[in-house]
């Protein structure tokens, strides 16, 4: 029953979409309003229908209905509640669904939001946003479908993986397509203004907070795509440059580099194709992500299975850029700017900078992505690019990056003097190399570690300058202190909000220094009762045991750490054997702390449980990475706060 | 545009692609088969090899942490040794890869151990209506 | 920028776009079996109609031997309907279709041979002697045995009606004796 009413739904969702699409062009191009209103409706009716679908899928697996095949495939009768929900997008074809429906959600609030005030715009807008529903509507019925029948009807599912069977599992592909998703809008915008001509400032200014708000949701995706590869994986890191995680960072980096140069074509109105290239380039690069862990083009440990899937998504992708560059070429005369870059010591200078620093990192993991699909191309040769080749090209893009947050917000427009330099910048400066001098001097890590550290606290140093003077000035105008602050904020909230930001990121910098710098690592054999020790920690092996749990067998290994902070702390890290899987899971137990995460895995045992293989892990500064996603997530709360009015 | 900003452009553009291209170069690593690399070994080169874990040939010593084993493509096998514990999905008779270094001693040294997990099939396991027996004697000479 | 220049920007796009589609030729996950060109391990099972099922006695025949269980979905029941289908297009051409189960429950399996109305021969495989011997470490695994006793073709994953009929075909093809 269920398969052959989800596939109606979806059928009837794929012809509404389609039936939009079209009839909201034709309205745009003949300026009918009444097709763009039966547009609007067939929009409504999409998303009504992709909820159902949603909910039917949802309610399959609550059911343990089997008939679906894709139940069968991703659940079993052992699989506990929460994951069987979570299950609806652990694998593909449930993964384009959510897609879909977040697609199918961002379209309704662009409908509410932007019917009235974007009049111009809109109808392409709508169309654009029903033809990219069409397409994931038509790759969920054709090669992907997710409502095929199984028959004949299994009694029991083959299960989840077991990896997926974590909180992380519930939150990151959420966060990571909500983050996806939501620069559809931008470029479904941007595609409005090259057809309408109207390439100023609305399309951009309109779609401004879309874009943050679909960056933020794309940031917290990869902290949690870290923080789930870190405490379930086993390896005791968060970023592998994995292609696929390659494929989520790509638009990350375009779309940071958006948010900046956004600013540049408010303030100067130049870099407008720039931006518009930027933004196609982010969806792009979105889609691009999707055709990467579906495809099987390039191996990861993260990949899908292959099938005629990947095919959809390059005809697709190809479609969307070659249209897209077109239309710019087409407009290529009406994109000139208008204004021109007065000196390279500027605030526009600066941004410009930023840009070809993210734009060069995107190129980089792109190029490192598919360089072994052009060496096989080109050389028959099969050969991978690992983490030593992104890390040696990125980390010093990324230490320029960090040296212009600090200097872009402060440094003038147009044209910096020198007056201006010093004034704003000496306090820093002498920060950050006093800073550098302290920390060889005490010995910290390497000239590297110690010029990032460094510089992290010269940015920091230029936020609190700039703080510190905006709050002297309102209190020189008889405001105290605390209120000051408060008010600031919220009157200049986007700059304040990008301030916060841009803490984060320098948290994030901290916790990437310290933990790839002093965390360090062994692995050992124990009996039971003996101790291994690292880092000044000494963990004692007590024993081994076995249990069974719904739907796994588990055998756990208990370890007691002895001294310092954490003294009396118990870990217990595990195998978990799952019945339809090749191998036993390894289960990862930690101990969180600001500086110091113990962090163990267990390795092999001795059958009578007296001997084990552990894996023990001191990694620092971990922690910060998190603690970054915190402040990030306020930064930018702040920054989406409606605008005040401002002063002058 | 003023010239000074295209040729600065085209200075950075440069310096860009020569990192990148550098870069990629020196770090690419080369895979293949036991059969290609006996027959050209370089040592000291980063390799990644793949083929099956030959049956009888895996020995691991807890105490001093010692992988050894043998990677084979059905023509030619190449001991490997690696320090520590193999991944979970390792195993005699299993594809696997090594990411490591050819040794002048006449064995491929691992770094890493990567082996693969496929979405498409099954392995065997107890039946279901017979509750695995306890799992630490299961876990002698697995039928691999 | 002039007019015919600015086309050059879609253009551009297109080497990027033509890279990636070349990457469907490859398959990144290839991992040579060192079965294939060995000779077949024998085996005597007896099926679950209590006929004697043996290798040896099939020399001079294509032979496909798939390993299968009844708890293996979706794999196993996509290909059952296609190795029947095979084994009728086929008997009669000198090919021998072969089931084993593995790790399975005698019920189990004989049910999942009446639902898909299995008529080749079934043999489960006590002791998982038989599933050792092949290196087989998952479900479904199909191997494609020559006249002369030899392994020719290991497909792992679900049999596909075309993977069947290309390997038998070339099998038929190569005549007894012939070495590849």
């Amino acid at each position: 029953m269920i398969p052959e009413i989800g596939t109606g739904v979806l059928l009837v969702a794929l012809a509404l979409a389609v039936y939009g699409a079209v009839v909201a062009a034709v309205g745009g191009r003949r300026g009918r309003p009444a097709l763009v209103q039966s547009a609007q409706h067939a929009a409504l009716g999409v998303f009504a229908l992709l909820t159902a679908a949603l909910l039917l899928l949802i309610y399959a697996f609550l059911t343990f209905d089997f008939s679906v095949r894709y139940v069968a495939s991703n659940t079993n009768l052992g699989t506990p509640f929460y994951y069987r929900i979570t299950a609806v997008w652990g694998a593909l074809e449930g993964s384009i669904v959510l897609w879909a429906w977040m697609l199918g959600l961002y379209t309704l609030i662009v409908v509410l939001r932007h019917r009235t005030t974007a009049r111009e715009l809109y109808p392409w807008v709508l169309a654009v946003m029903l033809g990219v529903l069409a397409f994931f509507v038509l790759v969920m019925t054709v090669p992907a479908p997710v409502f095929t029948r199984m028959a004949p009807v299994p009694a029991d599912g083959r299960g989840l993986n077991p990896l997926l069977e974590d909180s992380g599992m519930i939150t990151h592909p959420v966060a990571l397509y909500l983050g996806f998703t939501g620069f559809t809008v931008p470029f479904a915008f941007a595609i409005a203004a090259l057809v309408t001509g109207r390439v100023g400032d609305f399309w951009i200014t309109t779609t401004r907070r879309w874009t943050i708000v679909a960056w933020y949701f794309l940031s917290l995706g990869l902290l949690i795509g870290g923080w789930w590869s870190y405490h379930v994986l086993g390896w005791g890191g968060y970023w592998a440059w994995d292609p696929v995680e390659n494929a989520a960072f790509m638009p990350w980096l375009t779309a940071t580099a958006l948010l900046h140069s956004v600013m540049v074509q408010e303030r100067r109105r130049m870099l407008r194709l720039w931006n518009l290239a930027l933004v196609v380039l982010t969806f792009s690069l979105t889609l691009f992500g999707t055709f990467l862990t579906r495809s099987g083009v390039i191996a990861s440990v993260h990949a899908f299975t292959q099938g005629t899937i990947g095919v959809f998504f390059l005809g697709f992708l190809a479609v969307v850029v070659l249209v897209a560059l077109a239309l710019i070429a087409w407009r290529w005369d009406v994109l000139g700017a208008q204004g021109e870059l007065d000196s390279v010591i500027s605030r526009e200078s600066a941004f410009l900078l930023n840009n070809v620093m993210l734009v060069a990192a995107t190129f980089t993991v792109f190029f490192g992505t598919v360089f072994p699909l052009l060496a096989e191309a080109v050389r028959g040769e099969k050969v991978s690019v690992g983490a030593p080749f992104f890390n040696q090209v990125n980390v010093p893009l990324f230490l320029s990056l960090i040296f212009l947050m600090g200097v872009g917000p402060l440094i003038a427009w147009r044209r910096a003097s020198l007056e201006n330099l010093k004034r704003n910048f000496l306090g820093p400066v002498i920060v950050g190399v006093a800073a550098a001098a302290l920390f060889r001097l005490l010995g910290v890590g390497s000239v590297l570690v110690a010029g990032s550290l460094a510089l992290t606290l010269f940015v920091a140093a230029c936020i609190a300058v700039d703080l510190f003077r905006a709050v002297r000035a309102r209190r020189a105008m008889g405001e105290r202190a605390l209120p000051a602050l408060g008010g600031l904020l919220l009157r200049h909230n986007r700059r304040y909000g990008g301030f916060v930001v841009h803490l984060a990121v320098l948290v994030v910098a901290v916790g990437v220094t310290g933990s790839q710098t002093w965390s360090v690592h062994t692995e050992t054999t124990l009996k039971q009762g003996e101790q291994a020790e690292l880092a000044g920690y000494r963990i004692r092996f007590e024993g081994l045991r076995e249990s069974q749990e719904s739907n796994h067998g588990k055998v756990t290994g208990t370890f007691t750490v002895l001294n310092g902070k954490a003294a009396g702390t118990v870990l217990e890290p595990a195998k978990k054997f799952y019945p339809q899987e090749q191998s036993p899971i390894a289960y990862v137990d930690y101990r969180l702390g600001l500086i110091d995460d113990i962090y163990l895995v267990l390795g092999d045992f001795a059958r009578d449980g007296t001997s084990v293989t552990v894996k023990i892990q001191v990694n620092r500064m971990v922690s910060w990475i998190w603690l970054g996603g915190v402040v990030l997530t306020l930064g930018t709360l702040l920054s989406v706060l409606p605008e005040r009015r401002k002063a002058a | 545009m003023k010239p000074k900003f295209l040729v600065g452009g085209a200075v950075i553009a440069l310096a860009l692609g020569y990192m990148i291209w550098a870069g990629v170069t020196q770090s690419a690593v080369y895979f293949v088969t036991p059969s290609e690399l006996t027959a050209a070994p370089v040592a000291g080169k980063a390799y990644r090899l793949g083929g099956l874990v030959e049956r009888g040939s895996l020995k691991w010593n807890p105490a001093t942490l010692d992988l050894a084993f043998s990677v084979s493509d059905g023509k030619t096998a190449v001991p490997v040794r690696h320090k520590g514990t193999a991944p979970d999905l390792f195993g005699e008779g299993r594809g696997a890869v090594v990411e490591g270094q050819w040794t002048r001693e006449g064995y491929f040294k691992a770094t890493l151990i990567l082996a693969k997990h496929s979405e498409e099939y099954q392995a065997p396991h107890p039946t279901k209506d017979a509750p695995p027996k306890r799992i630490l004697d299961t876990l002698e000479a697995p039928p691999r | 920028m002039r007019r015919p220049w600015r086309w050059l920007v879609p253009l551009a796009a297109l080497p990027v776009l033509a890279l990636l589609a070349y990457g469907f030729r490859l398959n990144p996950r290839d991992i040579p079996s060192p079965l294939v060109g060995r000779p077949a391990a024998p085996f005597a099972l007896t099926s679950f109609d209590g006929a004697p099922v043996e290798l040896a006695a099939l020399r001079g025949k294509v032979v496909v031997v798939n390993f299968w269980a009844s708890w293996c979905y979706p794999a196993c029941y996509e290909e059952a309907p296609v190795l029947e289908r095979g084994w009728q297009a086929y008997r009669d051409r000198g090919v021998v279709v072969l089931g084993i189960d593995i790790q399975d429950k005698d019920e189990a399996g004989r049910k999942f041979i009446a639902d898909f109305g299995l008529t080749f021969p079934n043999a489960p495989d006590r002791g998982g002697r038989v599933s050792v011997d092949y290196g087989v470490y998952g479900v479904p695994e199909t191997f494609f045995i020559d006249r002369d006793g030899h392994v020719r073709v290991k497909h792992v994953g679900a049999v596909t009606e075309p993977a069947f009929r290309d390997a038998v075909e070339r099998l038929l093809a190569a005549g007894p004796g012939a070495v590849r």
